[in-house]
């Protein structure tokens, strides 16, 4: 990985983070999804915890096999998103870098990354007995309406509502507006940082990115979480005045759609330098840099632009629009192609994917390749035929230089 | 007395062809699942419901992963063999990541219209109203486009009685079946509730008339018989139910989402559309693909096994349905704590060898046998 002195200041953030939530007497525990309305939790002083993220650590550290198996045995087949299987395992044992997740007090979640979270949110609902919140936004299959944006307006004021009797206090509206700030402002910095890989060559890649967007979903909303992106900005800005390359001698640059290997990250670090070849940018890591465009000017238009802003993830929109974005992005970094993960356990993501290449391919004129993979499971991965279709990949592109 | 049905069930294209030729009505294929067939008759359409098909998976692969279920991949093969050129347009529900996705790729390659009936699954009784209304608002309107007919509250009322008739004469099926193991092959059951995914509703409701009549006189077997519940997404693959003829077997109740779940649906209240379809879409028998924690699926299952007299319940999986294999772990361990075998089938509706399945359907219904 690109190396970053900020890398030591997260490593701290994220210890702490979950030394907080795993030994707070205090404060209530939350599960939720990644694409959750997470700052209405901060609002309440309530901490929360993303078994997604968690899943991702595990994988990451090498222990998702052994956590996979564990919820396996228990009869949850190896069909379902591996991330689920992750945590369930790591719930069972109590396995993983983190020894568990401290038990939620409820949870929420958001149907604007997958349908399959709901699945997995029952399950977890029913372990635990405790209650479930979903904010329900449909997938735009033609873009906004004001119906689906009241719909969700109306589902965010009811979460108030249950905030509010869950925790016996009043919500705290202004507390709330405050976190928007902050969560606007941490936005603003990720987006801006990961647009400084416009620049030839890139400063980062976008495997650095993966690894440093913990405090952006996990910390969303906090003092910390700004302090750190501004850190960050400013190291990668520097490495810009400086023409630092991540790869040294970039002769291709592309993109990547859809979630990381988590545990091959090193592996693809490695073949992507040694192929002079930089990962730029990704709809999943920019995903959380459609945060920074909330409103804070009036009640009304604060609830209307959170509402858009959970309704719009990239993998909650139509194809027509995943591809003039994808097309954008291709234009905006100068890239001489696109890979796209057909991730076994990501089905908003990869379902519809070998269409979404070929039109890609056609508009741009770039090449693309689609390699079959999975975001947390090693035995749905093969680095013989991996590295085969990159190679091939890579040989077809023309270089910027 | 199961002739006709098996007839429509073997010759599917042909049955829908001429009755597409007699009522002069453009047909709508039906994704699964619940899009209200009542509304597409009441636009002068004539639905025909998709749930998937054996056809070998060639053109598919082309658009769809091997981890996408058959239901999903046989049903894009049959549009992309040009197997379905009487299919004017497809109704979708957002039943799960995979058909939203299905129908954001139909949308790409064919030029044929799709409609969507989002099902709302907020908790938020208002916005799921108001979402809801203009969510039906929309499936009406691109459904006029297509039919090139309005829908009035006199044809919508008259979907809604036919339609009704339908599924009261299926309860009535379940009902007999329930009543009287083994009174009729499971294989003939459920060609009987395939046939009515294809035929216009009166057609099919005649057939069932004469059937329920037919069935009055019938004798059942002797003996004792292990009696058996499935629970699934879909019936499919119809070959299964020879088996436990062959073996003896009756299965005594159901819960499919293409059986019980939608058969057990009354009368589509057509006064308040909005509230005729939540009513719809979210009772009586819950489904793992709509969330609604008023409606537990696992006291309801456990309630089901208990009426019907099951001996056990075989989860009919059909590979990489995410919704229903999220579910059956637990559910397993509760019907098994309460006392009641489970087994689990892992199916591919694409399957053609059936001899793995035959064992365990034949070591399960050993083990119910005592």
């Amino acid at each position: 990985m690109t190396e970053f002195a900020a890398f030591k200041k997260m490593k701290e953030l994220l210890t702490n983070y979950y030394f907080e939530a795993k030994t707070t007497q205090e404060k209530p525990i939350a599960w939720i999804t990644s694409g959750a309305p997470v700052e209405f939790l901060y609002a309440m002083d309530i901490i929360p915890v993303y078994p997604e993220n968690y899943a991702a650590m595990c994988a990451a550290n090498h222990q998702s096999i052994e956590l996979m198996e564990a919820a396996e045995a228990e009869g949850f087949s190896q069909d379902i998103c591996a991330y689920a299987r992750t945590d369930f395992g790591a719930d069972i044992r109590q396995g993983g870098p983190a020894a568990g997740l401290p038990p939620p007090h409820f949870l929420l979640c958001s149907t604007n990354i997958c349908k399959t979270v709901i699945k997995w949110y029952e399950v977890i609902a029913r372990k635990y007995d405790v209650p479930l919140f979903i904010v329900d936004t449909p997938f735009l299959h033609d873009g906004l309406t004001p119906e689906l944006i009241d719909y969700t307006v109306s589902q965010l004021k009811d979460l108030e509502n249950f905030l509010a009797d869950f925790t016996g206090k009043p919500f705290d509206r202004e507390r709330f507006i405050e976190v928007l700030a902050l969560s606007r402002e941490a936005a603003d910095y990720w987006l801006k940082m990961l647009n400084l890989a416009k620049n030839i060559p890139s400063p980062f890649n976008s495997l650095d990115t993966f690894i440093h967007l913990g405090p952006i979903v996990t910390l969303r909303g906090t003092r910390e979480c700004v302090d750190y992106y501004k850190l960050l900005y400013e190291e990668v800005a520097e490495r810009v005045a400086n023409k630092l390359a991540s790869v040294p001698g970039e002769k291709y640059r592309v993109l990547w759609d859809n979630l990381p290997v988590w545990f091959k990250m090193r592996d693809l670090e490695k073949f992507f330098e040694k192929h002079k070849t930089t990962l730029v940018v990704t709809t999943y890591a920019n995903s959380w840099g459609g945060y920074g465009s909330y409103s804070l000017d009036s009640i009304d238009e604060i609830y209307k632009s959170v509402a858009i802003s959970y309704l719009s993830p990239y993998i909650n929109t139509g194809f027509e629009e995943r591809i003039k974005y994808l097309a954008q992005l291709i234009d905006e970094f100068s890239l001489t192609g696109f890979i796209m993960h057909s991730n076994r356990s990501c089905k908003p993501y990869s379902v519809g994917m070998y269409r979404l290449q070929e039109e890609l391919s056609k508009r741009t004129g770039k090449p693309g390749v689609i390699i079959e993979a999975d975001q947390n499971d090693p035995r749905a991965y093969s680095d013989a035929q991996v590295e085969t279709r990159l190679e091939a990949f890579i040989e077809s592109m023309t270089g910027i230089n | 007395m199961f002739k006709p049905f098996h007839d429509v069930v073997t010759s599917v294209s042909r049955t829908i062809l001429e009755h597409e030729k007699n009522l002069g009505r453009p047909v709508i294929g039906v994704m699964p699942a619940y899009f209200p067939m009542e509304l597409i008759w009441a636009a002068g359409g004539y639905p025909v419901q998709l749930w998937g098909n054996n056809l070998p998976l060639e053109k598919s692969d082309a658009y769809l992963q091997a981890y996408c279920c058959s239901v999903a991949r046989s049903v894009l093969e049959l549009e992309m063999r040009g197997l379905a050129p009487m299919v004017k347009a497809y109704a979708f529900t957002s039943l799960c990541d995979t058909l939203i996705n299905l129908r954001e790729i139909y949308r790409r390659i064919f030029a044929k219209p799709t409609i969507e009936l989002s099902i709302p699954i907020t908790r938020t009784v208002a916005a799921r109203q108001g979402y809801l209304r203009s969510v039906v608002q929309s499936a009406v309107e691109n459904l006029e486009k297509i039919t090139g007919k309005k829908i009035t509250p006199e044809t919508l009322s008259e979907a809604a009685q036919l339609y009704g008739r339908t599924r009261a004469l299926q309860r009535a099926l379940y009902q007999i079946r329930r009543e009287n193991p083994g009174v009729m092959k499971n294989h003939d059951f459920y060609t009987a509730m395939k046939t009515g995914f294809f035929l216009p509703a009166d057609v099919y409701n005649q057939m069932l008339e004469d059937l329920l009549k037919g069935l009055q006189t019938r004798p059942v077997p002797e003996g004792k018989r292990p009696k058996l519940l499935l629970s699934g997404m879909v019936f499919d693959p119809l070959e299964i139910y020879a088996i436990f003829d062959e073996l003896g077997a009756d299965i005594v109740d159901d819960d499919f989402a293409n059986g019980w779940r939608t058969v057990s649906k009354e009368n589509l209240q057509v006064d308040n559309l909005t509230d005729g379809i939540t009513e719809f879409l979210f009772n009586p028998a819950p489904c793992c693909c709509i969330y609604n924690p008023d409606n537990d699926r696992h006291p309801y299952l456990l309630n089901k096994v208990k009426e019907s007299g099951a001996d056990g319940v075989l989860f009919w999986y059909i590979k990489f349905c995410e919704p229903d294999a999220f579910d059956r772990p637990q559910l397993m361990k509760r019907l098994k704590q309460e006392g009641t075998p489970v087994a689990f089938a892992d199916l591919e509706l694409s399957m053609s060898n059936f001899d793995a399945i035959k064992t365990r359907i034949s070591a399960f219904c050993e083990i119910l046998e005592g």
